[in-house]
């Protein structure tokens, strides 16, 4: 049977379907089955030893799972040698040949197709072309700055055309400035190729900026897959929601389908007894004292890019976090301040059963 | 401030004494082994009496000693040929192998460095009398193989731990065969480890006594041996001059190092 595609017209590239893997007594890949579309940049969010660069490692051939299924266009390929394998990979450390140079690190993968020199010299001029490295042919890695090492581990894999382009945390290596630049550029190129990319990162704030559907992992189990207004609006579990974004967990019970809340406001859930509501910073309000019956007291603030963020004791078993854009009023408020809260949205707040 | 400086010069020119006091114990036997080579007397002394070239031409007129010179580099090769093709996959055993007493194995290949030469040579003497090789040409080779391999497998070995073993994931990830990712990445890589231990083993192969002593073949008698037996017997200023060449020899050998791959990276 070929790969059931999933939902939406594209067509399957990747299908992993109850892949697990352990070392010795250590569970690392636990039932992960996901899929990822034609074209589509998919995400492996999670903290370190999640499993996510072993999925990665199982997909790119270099591990093989205990059970379960890798499909690379309906085949599986868990018996596919690692050379056989319609993948590119990009390592996070890039993994360019020192001994080569730019031109022979690109031209390697065809070379060892035994394709003819004149197309490969056709073929590397193209793919560093896609990477604006053109006129770079002749320069040793270690004569390249940081990005422009991570442009030619992009293009020594582009220029084989993979089904699957696998990026293991490609931006580690970069400086936060950098970082920013390369992931707009890089989601670009992946986007203009229209290729299949599989992604591994453990920071969320790349995961939201690169991709068309991230994979929430954890202990080796896939806790959410969706877009990334999913996995931030709409955390299915509270390790998400903790994990994706700043959050606050209110500790409240919920009666008869509501959650009320110190201000008064009413949450409405399916939830019956204890709870812990996610609450976003920026879905809270500040007001001088008075404004509400949701009272607390400013503990500190610190100015974060566009926002001023505060923690307010306010009640909960931990302070809350506000944010406030620094052009309107609340942004001006001090230390030790007695303020009042509201809540913005009341149908943007999730809520989970408290053990 | 001004006491931290005259302290720090202090500190610095105490560091250059003491190196130039190491460097003169390194080199002052062997420059007074050159000097000696050029007196014009007949016996062993120093300061020199005179100059002459009269020790050089002789020994290039020895049958004997040409011929054990030319002996001694044979074993040089000879060494240096076994401890490449039985060293370099060794060393890759213990870096990369999975297996169990990968560990063990690196220790058992140095071990034989460890034990004195002459412990070493007796040894190979009667292991080779158990094969039916006696002391011979090949028999010498062996047993200073065996000797130095330990210094070609830790130099290769230590390239290696500083290779980056993504590097070869990548070659296959982009289609190389495992034999095509090492003769294509690896190799290459660890080229300048092997060429430095390949000089290391040649000199060792060239110029050992104690362990060739005992395994040495008695019609192929190499340089060392022969040395040897003038010294003990005479007195003359040849035995100078043919340590001279010697020393020229291994001068050569490290400036080829240094020319091809640099001498800074022999460690690297």
């Amino acid at each position: 049977m070929p790969a059931t595609a999933a939902s939406g017209s594209q067509a399957c590239v990747v299908e992993i379907r109850r892949v697990r893997k352990r070392f010795a007594d250590l569970i690392v890949l636990d039932d992960c089955s996901l899929t990822a579309q034609e074209g589509e940049i998919l995400t492996l969010l999670g903290s370190s030893g999640c499993g996510k660069t072993t999925l990665l490692r199982c997909i790119a051939g270099f591990l093989k799972p205990d059970a379960g299924e890798i499909r690379i266009d309906g085949r599986d390929t868990v018996p596919v040698p690692v050379n056989r394998r319609p993948v590119g990979v990009v390592f996070q450390s890039y993994a360019l040949f020192p001994h080569l140079t730019v031109a022979n690190n690109v031209a390697y993968g065809l070379k060892m197709r035994g394709a003819p020199v004149e197309e490969i010299r056709e073929r590397v001029a193209k793919a560093l072309a896609t990477v604006s490295l053109s006129g770079f042919e002749e320069r040793y890695p270690s004569q390249l700055s940081g990005g422009q090492q991570q442009r030619v581990a992009i293009a020594r894999v582009l220029v084989l055309e993979p089904r699957v382009l696998l990026l293991d945390e490609p931006f580690n290596a970069l400086d936060a400035k950098l970082r920013g630049s390369m992931q707009v550029e890089l989601r670009q190129l992946i986007k203009r190729l229209g290729i299949t990319a599989i992604f591994v990162t453990h920071d969320q704030e790349e995961a939201l900026a690169m991709s068309d559907r991230i994979a929430v992992m954890r202990a080796g189990r896939i806790e959410q897959l969706g877009t990334p207004e999913d996995i931030f609006d709409r955390p299915q579990t509270a390790y998400v929601a903790d994990f994706v974004g700043a959050s606050n967990f209110w500790e409240a019970r919920a009666a008869s389908g509501q959650i009320t809340l110190p201000s008064g406001q009413i949450v409405a859930t399916k939830l019956d007894g204890d709870v812990s509501l996610l609450i976003r910073p920026h879905n809270l309000a500040l007001s001088s004292a008075g404004g509400s019956a949701w009272n607390g007291r400013i503990i500190s603030r610190r100015h974060v890019g566009a926002l001023m963020e505060y923690e307010v004791e306010a009640g909960g078993t931990r302070p809350l976090r506000i944010a406030a854009l620094r052009d309107v009023e609340a942004a001006s408020l001090s230390t030790g301040e007695a303020v009042s809260i509201n809540l913005r949205d009341p149908t943007a707040c999730m809520a989970y059963p408290r053990p | 401030m001004r006491g931290s400086d005259w302290l720090d010069r202090l500190g610095i020119g105490a560091l250059i004494g003491v190196a130039l006091f190491s460097l003169a114990l390194l080199l002052l036997p062997a420059v007074i082994v050159v000097i000696m080579s050029f007196d014009t007397r007949g016996y062993i002394s120093f300061p020199p009496a005179g100059f002459t070239f009269d020790w050089y031409a002789r020994l290039f007129n020895q049958p004997v000693l040409m011929g054990a010179m030319w002996t001694s580099i044979k074993v040089g090769v000879y060494v240096t040929v076994l401890c490449i093709a039985l060293g370099v996959p060794t060393a890759l055993a213990c870096a990369r192998g999975d297996f169990r007493g990968a560990a063990g194995l690196s220790v058992f290949v140095l071990l034989p460095h460890m034990v004195p030469g002459i412990v070493l040579g007796v040894a190979v003497l009667f292991a080779g009398a158990l094969f039916g090789i006696g002391p011979s040409i090949w028999l010498q080779s062996i047993s200073l193989a065996v000797y130095v391999m330990a210094v070609m497998v830790r130099t290769v070995m230590a390239r290696l731990q500083k290779l980056d073993p993504l590097l070869e994931q990548a070659a296959s990830n982009l289609g190389a065969t495992r034999w095509q990712s090492f003769r294509t990445i690896t190799l290459p890589l660890l080229m300048p480890a092997i060429l430095a231990g390949a000089v290391f083993t040649f000199i060792e192969g060239f110029d050992n006594l104690s362990v060739t002593i005992f395994t040495h073949g008695y019609r192929d008698r190499p340089l060392p041996v022969e040395l040897l037996t003038i010294v003990q017997n005479t007195n003359s200023p040849l035995v100078a001059a043919v340590s001279s060449v010697q020393i020229l020899l291994a001068i050569l050998a490290l400036l080829a190092i240094s020319a091809t791959i640099g001498l800074d990276r022999v460690n690297d």
